[in-house]
């Protein structure tokens, strides 16, 4: 049974507190709820980024409240004296956590903490997924002037022709703003907020050290293997300088027939903590379906969302943080794609597996439990226990859905991301969650795309797109 | 044969100069005022004329680069910064002006701002203290809106200022960015602490009215 969300809410641990007022106890389920539907009302406020870093807030409760119940979970049948201990490690790590506030999705990322949705208000909760962020804290005008002075040695107004002194969007570490260059190029320049870098890494050594207790379950190993393969994506989303590689190699992938335009990086203004790339007229998703647009034109984009998905997968990129803010919708119809920050490149064994992959497609048991077990890093026992075998499989084909429908497959189907939820759900409930990095971040992938796709209603012939795709595989 | 004034300012910045290139070769404690003398060229007892000790001479580096970075403030400030943008200017470009004396400040900084070693007003880090807060008092009032400050309000600042330093020469953090958020940190907290007392003072001002 899935957890409600007042059952998450109670399974926060208690505030200490002494007598005094505290200060950010987390809100009523009511409350949350009051945002979540707002927001849905509500244009994005790309300009309001103090609000968008307050809001976060409510995401980061709801989070890690799925992550206190479900780590008390490991506990439940331990001594007290061990349970003591780990409810005041938990409550330590979960202070630790409220105040990273730069984790945009973080938790997302590790997958199983959001294995599940609260069964009040699916739709809102979807509909909202992309207006929740965690972001770094906004700069003003001074300090961002003198972080560019810092990292390109001179005030962006000597660099560039023009400057807008208001951020133009958020970043999940910074802000950007657009410029034009003195050869008149229209350019976004990402800025990053000084020092988060080694602020990530201090906070998850410290997160580190109080999750220890949990090394006494027998999925110590694995779950390590997440937390830092979670935190070395963090850290390589504060070097832009990877980013622009990752783009550039993106880039590579795409012809201008495509109608799939991935902006050009201008290195001689870009540094580790800033990108200037080129800039891509155009609307977010939101502003996007406020035009009413055709369910033709929205068809279209889902079909080009999905070949840039597997250009890049079968190119051997996992492009893993498809989230609202990274589509742009341009008026000319081609679909631009930004922020590379969380960009997975596969190893020559992952490239194997997903070669392997594909024999699941049909429908090849024999395949399905051979990946299962290295994927998922099964044991023989393990792969004789029928509901783990039936839960797994209930995920994969969910995945494959509207890969093996002829013809296109409706995303606007409710129906299909309740399931991938609920299929999601039952293997974090069952703790069946054991499995490589790379897979938490391909279901990512798999979850943020079907909800863009779900917003935008569109229906895309997935297997006439794989098909002509995967012939790059070879 | 009388000294003029010129020539007393070529003198005084003659000796400035050594110090700083001896506290940067050698440190602040192991370079001495003989060896400051034999650099600048000048005689033992001339360096005492200017500068009595060398927490004088310490004082008067820091003074010219607090200096320094309030003209740099007032020629880079932009017309309608928040106070937020004005204290972040101002103590970072401060920052950038004390640099090139940063591996040997920090131990002239204990003795000469050290809150301990404050016992009377004609202490050297005292002077330093109050050309810098008197600087931040005056940002302050030249905001549309000035926030009112009181004594303990400036005792606040500086602690937090003194904080600021002393991260900020320990920083080895890259093109220290670590200090660039640290300081930015500790305005907002300054200011945020500033507007919650002038709420409350206003809050006092209304209940008293009724």
């Amino acid at each position: 049974m899935n957890p409600k969300l007042a059952d998450l809410i109670k399974a926060l641990p208690e505030e200490r507190t002494t007598g005094d007022r505290v200060a950010d106890s987390p809100p009523r389920p009511e409350q949350i709820m009051e945002v979540l539907v707002g927001l849905t009302e509500r244009p994005t406020p790309l300009g309001a980024l103090r609000r968008l870093w307050a809001l976060g807030g409510l995401e980061a409760y709801v989070a890690f409240a799925y992550l206190a119940w479900w780590v008390r979970g490991w506990f439940m049948s331990a001594d007290a004296r061990t349970r003591r201990r780990a409810e005041t490690n938990l409550r330590a790590a979960l202070k630790t956590l409220k105040c990273m506030v730069y984790l945009r999705g973080a938790v997302m990322k590790a997958g199983q903490l959001l294995g599940s949705f609260p069964d009040i208000a699916p739709d809102e909760f979807i509909d909202t997924l992309g207006h929740l962020h965690f972001e770094a804290p906004p700069m003003h005008f001074s300090l961002l002037r003198e972080q560019v002075r810092n990292e390109l040695g001179r005030d962006p107004e000597e660099i560039f022709a023009s400057f807008e002194t208001k951020a133009f969007a958020a970043a999940s570490l910074g802000q950007v703003h657009l410029a034009r260059l003195r050869s008149g190029e229209r350019v976004a320049v990402k800025i990053q907020y000084p020092g988060i870098a080694r602020t990530i890494d201090s906070d998850f050594r410290s997160l580190n050290a109080l999750l220890l207790p949990l090394r006494l379950s027998k999925d110590w190993q694995n779950m390590k293997e997440q937390f830092e393969s979670v935190w070395r994506m963090l850290r390589d989303e504060t070097d832009y300088e990877l980013e622009a590689a990752s783009m550039r190699a993106a880039a590579s992938h795409f012809r201008a027939e495509d109608g799939i335009v991935v902006p050009r990086v201008y290195d001689e203004y870009s540094t580790r903590r800033i990108l200037t790339t080129e800039y891509l007229d155009g609307a977010h998703i939101e502003a996007f379906l406020a035009t009413r647009p055709s369910r033709q034109v929205r068809d279209r984009f889902g079909a080009q969302m999905y070949r840039a998905a597997f250009r890049l997968y079968y190119g051997g990129l996992n492009y893993a943080d498809p989230h609202p803010g990274n589509y742009i919708f341009m008026p000319d119809g081609r679909l631009g794609l930004i922020d590379f920050g969380c960009v997975w490149t596969f190893s020559k064994e992952e490239r194997g597996v997903i070669k392997d992959a594909e024999a699941t497609i049909s429908g090849d048991e024999k395949i399905f439990r051979e990946l299962a077990k290295r994927v998922g890093r099964l044991t023989d026992r393990e792969l004789r226990d029928k509901e783990r075998m039936r839960l797994l499989r209930e995920a994969h084909d969910w995945v494959l859905e509207p890969l093996r429908r002829e013809g296109v497959f409706d995303f606007g189907d409710q129906n299909h991301l309740r399931r991938g939820m609920a299929a999601m759900a039952q293997l974090v409930l069952k703790r069946y969650t054991r499995t490589d990095p790379m897979q938490i971040y391909m279901y990512r992938s798999f979850f943020g795309l079907r909800a863009m796709l779900y917003r935008l209603r569109a229906r895309v012939d997935v297997r006439a797109i794989h098909d002509a795709e995967c012939r790059k595989l070879k | 044969m009388r000294v003029t004034k010129d020539v007393q300012a070529a003198t005084r910045e003659k000796i400035l100069r050594a110090a700083a290139e001896l506290f940067k070769k050698k440190g602040w404690q192991r370079a001495s005022t003989r060896e400051i003398a034999c650099r600048a060229k000048v005689a033992s007892g001339t360096v005492f004329n200017y500068f009595p000790t060398k927490e004088a001479i310490a004082a008067a580096l820091v003074n010219e680069a607090m200096q320094a970075a309030e003209d740099e403030f007032h020629f880079r400030r932009k017309a309608g910064q928040t106070l937020e943008e004005d204290l972040f200017l101002f103590i970072w470009l401060g920052l950038r002006q004390l640099a090139p004396y940063r591996n040997f400040l920090i131990t002239a900084l204990e003795t000469l701002l050290s809150p301990l070693a404050r016992s009377s007003p004609e202490h050297h880090g005292e002077a330093v203290r109050l050309l810098h807060v008197d600087t931040v008092e005056r940002i302050i009032s030249q905001q549309k809106t000035p926030q009112a400050l009181s004594h303990l309000s400036l005792q606040v600042y500086w602690t937090l200022y003194l904080g600021v330093l002393a991260f900020w020469a320990a920083d080895d953090s890259p093109k220290h960015e670590d200090t660039m958020a640290m300081v930015d940190h500790s305005v907002r907290l300054f200011v945020a602490s500033l507007a919650g007392a002038q709420r409350k003072r206003s809050a006092g001002k209304r209940s008293v009215k009724r």
